[in-house]
């Protein structure tokens, strides 16, 4: 199944997979590249708003959820955290695939990744998609 | 080439492809341990949602020096793991570069060295007490605003310094 990933490259990067688009890999090849230059964008803004903007010791429920009332900010992290997580499963997978050689374990050891992982996208997803700040200022 | 990608650890360690190789480890590296931060952030951010209260306690956790200090080691794995990335995409669709993956490896990583220090300065400072949080002028501005702020009520002796306005 692996044998389709294209040659590590000298220098940096794996070689585009042979085949056309019918070629799982030609499609994990491009969605790295393009995934990762989103996430370039999308993950230092994040990092520098919250670290070195707003600071990490300032931060609480409130202003969270101050955050998320607006819906650009909430489509904002759907896209940041499906986009992270996403490049990082496959990232992972190429990590399992070269490092974990027995058939048995390889499979294993995928369900579990690939389940923590998408499970922790889904509950991501959910709680931003079903936001409700009128139900959260009461409570918080 | 092909064989090349399925190296045990060890014959991984032993394998001397120098500084591309090294570039090549430690973009799997950062890239395994943000994802794994990442699982944690999204799951405990999603409690916002669910149990403000909880959220808010579990920041209080947060605060200790050595999450701060694990805070700014996901900022700089995040900031290599970038400009490597860029790196390797540049010279994916435009092929010639190659011949100046040497200049650059070098360029990428003077990026990230040259950011290390001011965003340790900023993210480390004032947990040694060298310097106020980051954002502490807004912060005290909203502490007027909202005196009741989880943020502005925090326990932490540090959060009472900064904000020495609300008396608290």
């Amino acid at each position: 199944m692996n044998g389709a990933r294209g040659a590590r490259r000298r220098g940096g990067g794996y070689e585009r997979p042979v085949g056309g688009w019918s070629n799982f890999e030609v499609w994990s090849w491009f969605f790295m590249r393009l995934s990762g230059l989103a996430l370039i964008l999308l993950a230092l803004y994040h990092l520098v708003w919250w670290n070195l903007v707003v600071g990490v010791e300032h931060l609480d429920s409130q202003l969270v959820i101050e955050r998320w009332r607006n819906p650009f900010w909430r489509l904002f992290n759907v896209a940041l955290v499906t986009f992270a997580m996403l490049h990082g499963l496959n990232g992972a997978r190429y990590s399992i695939e070269d490092y974990v050689r027995r058939p048995g374990a390889r499979l294993a050891v995928k369900a579990i990744v690939y389940t923590v992982v998408l499970g922790a996208l889904a509950v991501g997803v959910f709680a931003l998609l079903t936001f409700d700040p009128a139900v959260l200022l009461q409570r918080s | 080439m092909r064989t090349a990608r399925f190296l045990t650890l060890g014959a991984a360690l032993r394998y001397r492809g120098g500084t591309q190789m090294w570039a090549w480890a430690l973009h799997r590296l950062t890239g395994l341990g943000v994802l794994a931060f990442l699982i944690l952030h999204v799951v405990d951010t999603a409690l916002v949602i669910y149990r403000p209260d909880l959220y808010d306690a579990m920041l209080a956790t947060y605060r200790h020096p050595i999450f701060r200090v694990g805070e700014y080691l996901i900022f700089l794995s995040v900031l290599y793991h970038a400009a490597n990335g860029l790196r390797i995409v540049v010279q994916d669709f435009w092929t010639p570069l190659m011949r100046h993956r040497k200049a650059l490896l070098a360029a990428s990583t003077a990026v990230v060295v040259a950011a290390a220090l001011p965003i340790a300065w900023v993210m480390l400072g004032p947990v040694l007490g060298l310097r106020e949080e980051p954002g502490a002028a807004r912060h005290r501005e909203r502490c007027l605003r909202e005196p009741t702020a989880p943020a502005c009520v925090a326990p932490t002796a540090k959060a009472r310094t900064a904000s020495p306005e609300t008396g608290r």
